[in-house]
């Protein structure tokens, strides 16, 4: 879950890493600056434009506890000046050159980009570099700029108790763990948020050495090198903090969540698992990335197909891994149920899904259409420019590697139906979760006492 | 493809009246003829191993759906690649996710519109799929019960979310009498109204060749598109009569219509009449729009609303160009309290700009952005295909993006300031709220809302 500046008009999510078959995917070429800032570039040379990314390995899961949505907050203040550039020219400038930027905070990091013709690239390198190391925070845009922060929370969230819902999911799966925390932050805290918290958080976290740069276009590693070691090479490294999170304790109690709201009118079904990250445990990230195109790869695959199709218990089923994440990647699934059947029969239903995939496994046509579906996924992630960079940078703040991401495809062949069945077994067991329960959520109209909207 | 961009960039720097020769365009966009005379226009790129086709039957959109049957075109739009031929819903969509095939149709108000995106070493079961969803679409009554109920769903679930519910009453208030008030994708009635035999006549009636455009893109040569085009289209009827669609202006000019919905933010949409692309003061109207709210950072509307006050986390206006209608949006949200503030800085910056001529920087900073962040829209095989697409289904000429640099160049504050002054009407706004905004006096309540049930 990512938290933009702006809410982008086009966004592009590639969810899934990507990759093509024996070659590498990206061609991606990489090297490290004198003060340990890491460069990517993945050329592309379709068109004479670039999109230059810098990520940091801070997001919101860093958030000291009391001020969650700070991470997100100093992504913001980003945009409000430094000593040689005032307060909101930077889109303005990057604007006037002809391209769009935006900047992004999730849980594992903060990341500013901008698209822009290649010609501009130095520019705009200048710009982001000055605000790694020179922000000013003037008090009274940071005043104005929380306002706009908590506009941006009641917008997601306070107006549809859908988002509550989700946030609230969350929060009750990551006891005692930073991801519990909405990126925003909590409606209290983020209005509490002060210059001295915000420009701390900075001085920090914001340093090269705690930073990647990725660049995808029309440029080479040999051109780009000069340039970055000019630009980012001169600011000297600082020691960033290690990122230190606590940890989720064994639960023992299943968690069921219910909410009636007035606003309500269908009800949904949703469930979400805590299950490893590719950087935790890259086998099982790659079997669960199998597991879920074969529970969710489309309406012919399992879930769609017993619940929907044959069943008809479900108008909708859907189901999802997110594996970047430097702790507990998650899986979650939304249902709705058909109009003559209750959540709760729906529940039942999904979890004979995955007990009749646990006892009897999956078949060979599922594991060999869903690798190659899979890997198909790889060549069209090539067709982008933005869709890439988006990959390695998640990836790379989690401590994968590149030949993680370039090998993914021949990675993904190599699983096994023996280590899906394991990991469906291990994470996904409706009867045994062992002492890492999964929360089922029930959004529901009001109940009968209350009056509907 | 390189070279398709060099002259358009080449016309930020030389400014206006160079006239690009043909190897030197911006999108190389080949005409293509089939032997039995369906045309499309292409742009060859075979950087990547993806085909990408994009079409459209004009006019045959939502606003041809009888009132009573709102949604047809978009539960058609459903159902066409549920089962085609002698593949029912399972097989037909397993074919699809199996082979990477991604076949999508979209029921806009004017047209009806597909899209086909695959890699190219499955284009030949790619287009026969593609034929059998229009030709021999099954609509049987299992695929269409389920559709139905998805939509129903959709329209349930959509009723949680204030900025649809914004839309639902400025389209019932501001296109009243036409076909664009009803609600294209369906009322809770309507969409239990329609059968498979109105998709069967939906389909007989308005996929035919006479209205048929055609784009393509990627990894395909003009002879193997040109045998394509017969294989996939040539069976379509040749012709099909629907009636007219009346033009239209933006009707309820004054109008405040109030939805009173207990959330703490409100959400504001505003629509008033705009001109075309056809029309002589159309790219002054277009700059006028980008400074005045179009382009987010660095609008006037953003900078007063967002940057300045922190009022809120986005505000945009937009053109919403329809065959029949031309109108100018502005959308935005505020926590309750600022709602009268929200809008009264949003009629103050119309006249601000009806009354000053905008400086020569801020208008040139607009046109390098209009002209250079040209490229950036070509970043996927798919959204170059939706550009030539977009071309033709404005009826523009292939060679139209060579030329609109030098008409955006030749464009002054004075044309810029009467196009202000002769469309923007400030006090003859057309408004809905929802929420429960402060200091505002609204001219009507709405309580139900239209075309929902």
């Amino acid at each position: 879950m990512f938290f933009f500046r702006i809410l982008p008009f086009l966004l592009i999510l590639v969810l899934a890493a990507p990759a093509g078959a024996q070659d590498k995917v990206f061609n991606a070429e990489t090297f490290t600056l004198t003060n340990g800032m890491e460069v990517v570039v993945i050329p592309n040379r379709r068109a004479p434009v670039v999109t230059h990314m810098v990520w940091y390995r801070v997001g919101a899961a860093d958030d000291p506890p009391g001020q969650s949505g700070i991470a997100h907050f100093v992504e913001h203040l980003m945009f409000k000046g430094t000593k040689d550039m005032p307060p909101g020219e930077f889109s303005k400038r990057v604007k006037s050159m002809g391209g769009n930027d935006n900047a992004f905070t999730g849980h594992n990091s903060t990341a500013y980009f901008q698209s822009i013709s290649v010609g501009s690239l130095e520019a705009v390198m200048k710009m982001e570099a000055d605000r790694m190391l020179n922000l000013t925070f003037p008090p009274d845009e940071v005043l104005s700029e929380r306002k706009v922060v908590i506009e941006e929370r009641r917008e997601r969230t306070e107006n549809d108790p859908r988002g509550y819902f989700q946030e609230q999911m969350r929060a009750a799966l990551f006891v005692n763990h930073p991801y519990a925390n909405p990126p925003v932050g909590w409606f209290h805290e983020v209005g509490a948020l002060e210059r001295e918290n915000v420009k701390d958080f900075y001085g920090r976290w914001y340093a090269p050495n705690n930073a990647i740069l990725i660049v995808t276009g029309d440029i080479t590693a040999k051109e780009l090198r000069p340039l970055a070691e000019r630009i980012y090479g001169a600011i000297p490294r600082r020691d960033a903090p290690a990122r230190q999170w606590t940890d989720v304790p064994p639960l023992l109690a299943k968690m069921r969540l219910t909410l009636h709201h007035k606003s309500i009118r269908q009800p949904m079904l949703s469930r979400l698992y805590r299950v490893p990250s590719c950087a935790m445990n890259r086998d099982e990230c790659l079997a669960l990335q199998v597991l879920e195109s074969i529970l969710d790869g489309g309406s012919a695959t399992r879930l769609y197909k017993e619940l929907v199709v044959q069943k008809k218990m479900a108008v909708s089923a859907g189901l999802s891994y997110q594996g970047s994440a430097v702790s507990d990647g998650t899986v979650s699934a939304s249902l709705i149920p058909a109009a003559d059947v209750d959540v709760e029969e729906l529940e039942w239903a999904f979890d004979d899904v995955l007990r009749n995939l646990i006892s009897n496994g999956i078949t060979e046509d599922e594991l060999r259409t869903a690798k190659d579906r899979l890997k198909d996924e790889a060549i069209f992630a090539r067709d982008s420019l933005m869709g890439p960079a988006m990959i390695f940078g998640q990836a790379l703040v989690a401590s994968e590697t590149i030949d993680d991401i370039e090998f993914w495809p021949d990675n993904i062949e190599k699983v096994t139906a023996r280590q899906v069945n394991d990991v469906a077994h291990k994470y996904l067991n409706p009867d045994d979760y062992g002492t890492r329960p999964y929360v089922t959520g029930y959004l529901l109209p009001p109940a009968r006492s209350e009056k509907k909207e | 493809m390189k070279k398709f961009f060099f002259a358009f960039l080449a016309s930020l720097i030389f400014v206006a009246g160079c006239k690009a020769s043909a190897e030197d365009r911006f999108l190389d966009i080949q005409e293509v003829r089939s032997a039995s005379g369906i045309t499309a226009w292409l742009v060859e790129d075979h950087s990547l191993p993806i085909i990408s086709i994009k079409f459209a039957f004009a006019g045959a959109g939502a606003a041809q759906d009888d009132p009573g049957k709102q949604g047809l075109a978009q539960l058609a739009s459903n159902t066409l690649d549920e089962g085609a031929g002698d593949m029912d819903s399972q097989a037909f969509q397993k074919a699809l996710a199996d082979n990477s095939i991604s076949l999508r149709y979209g029921a806009g108000r004017d047209d009806f519109t597909g899209s086909l995106k695959t890699l190219s070493r499955r284009k030949g079961l790619a287009f026969n799929l593609l034929r059998l969803s229009l030709t021999k679409p099954r609509f049987d009554t299992d695929a269409v019960e389920r559709m139905r109920a998805a939509n129903m769903t959709r329209v349930r679930n959509s009723l949680s979310d204030p900025e649809w519910i914004a839309a639902r009453i400025q389209n019932d208030i501001a296109f009243a009498g036409h076909p664009y008030a009803m609600n294209s994708g369906g009322t809770l009635t309507t969409l239990r109204n329609i059968t498979s035999n109105d998709l069967k006549s939906f389909a007989a009636a308005r996929l035919t060749r006479d209205r048929l455009l055609i784009a393509a893109s990627g990894d395909i040569t003009k002879a193997e598109l040109s045998k394509a085009l017969d294989k996939i289209f040539g069976a379509l009827p040749a012709q099909g009569a629907l009636p007219p669609v009346k033009d239209l202006t933006v009707q309820g000019g004054r109008e405040i219509a109030l939805f009173r919905k207990d959330i703490p933010q409100t959400i504001i949409s505003i629509i008033q009449p705009g001109i075309g692309r056809g029309h002589p003061d159309y790219h002054a109207f277009q700059i006028m729009n980008h400074l005045y709210g179009g382009s987010g950072f660095g609008s006037r509307l953003m900078e007063e609303v967002r940057e300045k006050r922190g009022l809120t986390y986005g505000i945009y206006s937009s053109l919403y160009l329809l065959d029949h209608l031309k109108a100018l949006t502005i959308s935005t949200s505020t926590e309750n309290g600022s709602a009268g503030e929200v809008l009264s800085l949003i009629t103050a910056e119309m006249k601000k700009i009806q009354d000053t001529p905008v400086s020569d920087k801020e208008l040139s900073d607009a046109k390098s952005y209009l002209i250079g962040s040209m490229p950036l829209a070509l970043d996927s095989t798919d959204d170059i295909a939706s550009i030539i697409l977009g071309l033709r289904l404005d009826g523009l000429p292939a060679d139209y993006l060579d030329h609109v640099g030098a008409k955006i160049s030749a464009v002054t504050p004075a044309d810029i300031q009467k196009a202000a002054r002769q469309y923007l009407e400030p006090d003859a706004l057309t408004t809905v709220v929802v929420g429960q905004p402060e200091n505002i006096t609204p001219t009507r309540a709405i309580d139900v809302l239209p075309n929902v049930e």
